[in-house]
């Protein structure tokens, strides 16, 4: 398992990653805690060379994806270096705690 | 009925010893003497907000400041389509009968009145706080995400993207009141320094200080007479990672209700005002909304079509890319340059003829909040 926690919607089947109190779908307010396969595919990927914070502003950057999981949601993660749109990904914690794409 | 009556706007750019009152009342005071009325006449104001001046009430320290009695007063905040959102506010509640005239009014020293990483640093936080923000995105990096996805989708290339950014410096070459001025090419585009992949600097807009403001009012006032005629809105999310597949279907939606609205068509716009924060967001803009077949934007910003001899002449000021962009004031002198231009007062910009009909558009947030709306010349 990966580590990145879901929604579910017990209703319609939803599943999504931010937190609420009930399905953006359907309404439904029976909504359980899943954990991410970690299956996935590229939807979108940047290289950030210049960070928002000072103590990020590294060397070369960092890249962040957008990932569509296999459960239906997509997730934004930390990235390996060199990723491209419709590449096939497994998504777990980094080290740091954050999401982190990288090829299977 | 709702009519632009009045509109002004600094020139955008590095005021030192600036704040976001003084460039919001040198703005107001302009739009209300353009529009011809004493300042009692404006009894409604929307404000935008500024992230220089983060006070609670924008809108009645503006007030007090210009001495208004007004009936109706707020401070607005959807992001970059503040400005357009305002402007759809005034005019339903002139619609209501609760105002009669209502200044719509953004302006702030972002450039002056805080670091560069400040500002980049706030503009952040309009990412999730658990999900996107923590992981080093910034808002040049979530429109990075969405522009590599529309190259992906549509073939377009970086290089048609520059275009857009080439375009843009053109039209503000021609404006006294714009930030940068100095003539670029595609490969000046290119070879500038990378921000977030596929976007370089001259992808993104400048930051800068400045004001703007508009007066809506219930009657068409002195000179030509411009009616709100159509308008629209979508919200479809806030944040980038639950952005619809569709990148372009907010813009799609407000767009098509402002035209339904207006009974025309996008194929009836003389004249465009767009949002620009990056050349990406521009050309989603323009295929959304049927100006440019999808991947063509820069293209056919290439071609001709939205230069000023074009057949949808498209922000003449230099939009946000280079007039510049003091936040919620930004996407006002849009608007203020399409009255300009609708007015025949553009002077040696002047598009030929001045257009009877034009839509403006903008985004707040990742293509998260749309506002747009149809202007017509009725006299």
């Amino acid at each position: 398992m990966s580590g990145v926690m879901l929604q579910s919607c017990g209703s319609c089947g939803r599943v999504w990653q931010f937190r609420r109190g009930g399905c953006p779908q359907c309404g439904s307010t029976a909504v359980r805690e899943v954990t991410a396969s970690g299956g996935g595919t590229v939807w979108s990927v940047t290289q950030v060379m210049r960070a928002p914070l000072p103590e990020l502003d590294l060397p070369g950057g960092y890249a962040i994806a957008l990932v569509t999981l296999d459960e239906g949601p997509r997730v934004m993660c930390r990235a390996e270096t060199g990723l491209v749109i419709g590449q096939r990904v497994t998504v777990g914690l980094g080290a740091d705690g954050l999401p982190l794409a990288r090829t299977s | 009925m709702a009519f632009l009556t009045g509109v002004a706007a600094t020139a955008f750019g590095k005021y030192s010893g600036s704040d976001a009152p003084s460039l919001m009342e040198t703005a107001a005071r302009a739009a209300i003497a353009d529009a011809g009325l004493p300042l009692e006449a404006v009894d409604g104001l929307v404000c935008g907000y500024a992230t220089t001046f983060p006070h609670l009430m924008t809108a009645t320290v503006m007030v007090e400041r210009l001495g208004l009695t007004p009936r109706h007063a707020h401070q607005a905040a959807v992001g970059g389509a503040t400005g357009v959102v305002g402007l759809l506010l005034a005019r339903h509640l002139i619609a209501a009968g609760a105002c009669r005239h209502v200044l719509v009014l953004g302006g702030e020293n972002r450039l002056t009145g805080q670091s560069r990483d400040d500002a980049v640093k706030t503009l952040a936080g309009v990412g999730h706080p658990v999900h996107e923000v923590p992981l080093g995105a910034s808002v040049p990096a979530y429109y990075a995400l969405v522009a590599a996805r529309h190259l992906h989708e549509t073939g377009a290339s970086e290089r048609d993207l520059a275009e857009l950014a080439v375009l843009m410096r053109r039209h503000a070459a021609a404006h006294p009141g714009a930030q940068l001025t100095k003539p670029i090419s595609v490969d000046d585009v290119m070879a500038s320094k990378p921000v977030a992949t596929p976007l370089k600097l001259l992808d993104c807009c400048p930051i800068s200080d400045g004001a703007a403001a508009v007066v809506v009012s219930a009657e068409p006032g002195q000179g030509a007479s411009i009616r709100l005629a159509g308008w629209g809105e979508a919200h479809t999310h806030q944040h980038v990672s639950e952005m619809p597949d569709d990148l372009g279907l907010g813009a799609r939606i407000a767009a098509n209700q402002a035209f339904a609205g207006a009974g025309r068509s996008a194929a009836d716009m003389r004249l465009l005002g767009l949002y620009d924060s990056f050349t990406p967001t521009l050309a989603i803009f323009l295929e959304a909304l049927g100006f440019a077949p999808p991947g063509r934007a820069g293209a056919m910003a290439r071609e001709g079509l939205f230069g000023r001899d074009g057949r949808f002449p498209l922000n003449l000021h230099g939009g946000l890319l280079s007039y510049g962009h003091p936040g919620v004031a930004g996407f006002l002198a849009h608007v203020v340059e399409v009255i300009r231009q609708m007015r025949g007062e553009a002077g040696d910009r002047q598009v030929a003829g001045p257009p009877p009909l034009a839509y403006c558009h903008a985004d707040g947030g990742v293509f998260s909040s749309h506002a747009g709306f149809v202007l017509e010349r009725t006299a």
